[in-house]
């Protein structure tokens, strides 16, 4: 494969990502393009771009997810490569191809190891074969009992049976005692029977205290792979990811080459190029491949503080037919890093999602704190795009600092107009099992996060009294516009004597006489 | 004037006099050495109470207000003794339901109760769609369904009325 100098590339996305993919182009002296919807005419990443260019339409189908529109303009403005970010098109094998095909260069895997990884039972296979440990489990679901009792010994206990059919909840047991199989069976597939008319059972091991561990790797286009360590990223709800930590707490040293390697095997078993993530499931000492995410993780930040390397200057070197020019023993992992996603929605309220306009914003800043992030005075959060509208990440010379670190910086941080998951995450450093390390992926959904836990309710009481006070005072010293123009208007509608229809309102005469 | 200041649940009763131009604060009947300070108009508050200094931010209107401060968001509802009167009078006559506001823009998928239905504290009304997800709206209080202002399918704006809940007077 020949190098190419790249001197223009197009970012196929918008908020946060685009922002952070355009400033590592810039400090490589390269230009970017940004694409945008008509709502984000204003964003950030349009006017940091060199090259704004817009595709129209509002909803993300009109824009960001409009493989030909975004082609056309990265022929359009002479960019030479197209980098996807996360989410949109970027683990869409299509787009990928496309790019390939217009002559452009794609910034991301081969579209074969997107569509290999992809699919959950095609990813499982290939995994299967090339050695890579999945978590035990049929492949093809069982009717009878009798036909579970046979196949348990080779899945190992506990088992988790879940419907065929599934969904809801409905018809999962989890079954620790073998003597226990048959009648949870005959229950679980009576209930899977009456709820979705199938009664069939797959039946997988069940992870006591899963952890979601994750691993970054790069690949360059000469068979050259090294990875770059683990993140912990069991602070979640319904697969939501909140705190994000590099390196994990329950890792050593050993596990984290044996789980690198595990990584670079399930990586090279798709022919992977570029930057990708390896996630498994942690429980006890074991781990098993999850799935791989084919492309920059959301994430990818606390790596890069903590190993030195940037990512996405990687990938656009790899992009650009490089070598990656340095082998694993040069990757170290020093100190500690944390993310926290500032997502608009509110955690004492079930993490309901919040819109409204950004205002009143004050940035975190000091040591080692990184803020990547959308965010001004003025943004219009609506329900058309990801609510996640910045991350903030600090660094320390070990966890416990960095997690100090994190709140202090989470305690300088307001975003006001929307609610966001910030006090959910300042909650979760303050807790003695997380700062112990000893946390799962249920962590999160068990705390109660209405509760008032920095027991400064009395202080914003206070705060809350003598702002409305100051409020009342000033709209009783100085009438509204609105109120003076009612008086006004009311005063001139009582001097008026043309006739009005009958039908009006005192209002509707009003406006009337006003004008 | 005294205020009724609810946070999470608790309530603070706090009395805000002005004598001299000067403002005077009492938390539950007791004096509190304060500097409030406006840094802009936009909401960034300087404020100390005694020694300890917050750098705080308030937003809000007279009766809801959000106070932001060292990272955690207090949602708080303020009354007045005229607003806390004439809420308890109407408490008496058997007010003390209302409508169930929207908290975001979504759309309804589905109606879970219908108008004269019997409800309990915490059972779902509604699923309204918002980000992609989908969101049961509970009852806040035991009651009746007196009316539903939203059909399946119809979009919501934030602050619009989902479902009004009667209470019966207490005996």
């Amino acid at each position: 494969m020949k190098h190419t100098e790249l001197k223009r590339i197009l970012v196929a996305n918008r908020g946060e990502i685009a922002l952070r993919i355009g400033r590592t182009a810039r400090e490589m002296g390269m230009e970017w393009v940004a694409v945008h919807s008509d709502p984000d005419r204003s964003s950030l990443h349009t006017r940091f771009a060199d090259i704004a260019y817009s595709l129209g339409g509002s909803t993300p189908a009109e824009s960001y997810l409009d493989a030909g529109k975004i082609i056309a303009a990265a022929v359009a403005t002479g960019a030479q490569a197209i980098h996807p970010g996360y989410g949109f098109l970027a683990e869409n094998a299509g787009f990928a191809q496309a790019v390939i095909d217009a002559g452009l260069i794609w910034i991301g895997p081969p579209p074969r190891a997107i569509i290999d990884m992809g699919d959950k039972i095609t990813s499982r296979q290939i995994m299967g074969a090339a050695g890579v440990p999945i978590v035990p489990g049929m492949a093809e679901p069982l009717a009878d009992a009798a036909a579970a009792v046979a196949a348990a010994p080779g899945v190992g206990f506990p088992i988790c049976m879940k419907a065929s059919a599934g969904g809801g909840g409905k018809g999962i047991r989890v079954v620790r005692d073998p003597k226990d199989l048959e009648s949870a069976f005959k229950q679980a597939s009576a209930e899977a029977q009456a709820a979705f008319g199938d009664g069939r059972m797959y039946l997988e091991r069940y992870l006591d205290q899963p952890r979601h561990i994750e691993v970054q790797v790069l690949f360059d286009a000469h068979g050259n792979g090294v990875h770059l360590g683990e993140r912990e990223c069991s602070i979640q709800r319904r697969h939501q990811k909140l705190l994000e930590e590099c390196p994990s707490p329950t890792i050593d040293a050993a596990t984290r080459a044996a789980m690198g390697e595990t990584a670079l095997q399930a990586a090279r078993a798709v022919g992977y190029q570029g930057a990708g993530t390896v996630e498994f499931l942690f429980s006890k000492g074991e781990f098993f491949f999850l799935e791989m995410n084919t492309r920059l993780q959301v994430e990818h930040p606390i790596t890069e503080m903590v190993t030195g390397v940037d990512l996405v200057r990687e990938q656009l070197r790899i992009a650009a037919g490089e070598e990656l020019g340095y082998d694993q023993d040069a990757i170290v992992m020093r100190g500690h890093a944390i993310e926290v996603r500032i997502n608009a929605e509110d955690p004492a309220n079930k993490f309901l999602p919040s819109t409204g306009t950004v205002q009143n914003l004050r940035l975190p800043g000091g040591p080692w704190v990184r803020l990547d992030s959308a965010l001004y005075n003025g943004l219009e959060v609506g329900l058309n795009y990801d609510p996640m509208l910045a991350k903030l990440i600090v660094w320390g010379a070990d966890r416990a600092q960095a997690i100090e670190r994190m709140r202090r910086a989470l305690a300088e941080m307001n975003v006001g107009g929307v609610s966001t998951g910030a006090p959910a995450a300042l909650r979760v450093l303050q807790e003695p099992a997380f700062r112990a390390g000893d946390y799962d992926t249920h962590f999160l959904e068990s705390l109660d996060l209405t509760e008032d836990f920095l027991k400064m309710g009395d202080v914003a009481a206070i705060a809350a009294a003598v702002f409305r006070h100051h409020k009342a005072r000033r709209s009783a010293l100085q009438p509204t516009a609105g109120r003076r123009d009612a008086w006004l208007s009311r005063g001139r509608a009582a001097r008026a004597h043309y006739p009005l229809p009958p039908s009006a309102s005192a209002g509707e005469r009003a406006d009337r006489s006003h004008a | 004037m005294k205020y009724f200041v609810k946070v999470n649940g608790a309530e603070h009763e706090v009395e805000v006099v002005e004598r001299l131009g000067d403002l005077e604060v009492r938390l539950a009947g007791r004096p509190v050495e304060f500097h409030y300070h406006e840094v802009n108009s936009h909401g960034q508050i300087s404020l100390t109470v005694g020694e300890r200094s917050y750098g705080i931010s308030v937003e809000g209107d007279c009766s809801d207000v959000v106070v932001t401060l060292a990272g955690q968001r207090y949602a708080i509802d303020i009354e007045d003794e005229r607003e806390r009167a004439a809420g308890l009078a109407a408490r008496a006559r058997g007010g003390a339901g209302g409508p169930v506001k929207s908290v975001m823009p979504g759309v309804v998928v589905e109606l879970l109760v219908a108008e004269g239905d019997e409800v309990e504290e915490g059972q779902p009304l509604l699923i309204l769609e918002a980000m992609k997800m989908q969101n049961e709206i509970e009852a806040p209080t035991t009651g009746r369904v007196a009316q539903i202002h939203v059909a399946t399918g119809q979009a919501v704006g934030a602050g619009e009325k989902l479902v009004t809940i009667e209470v019966p007077p207490a005996e």
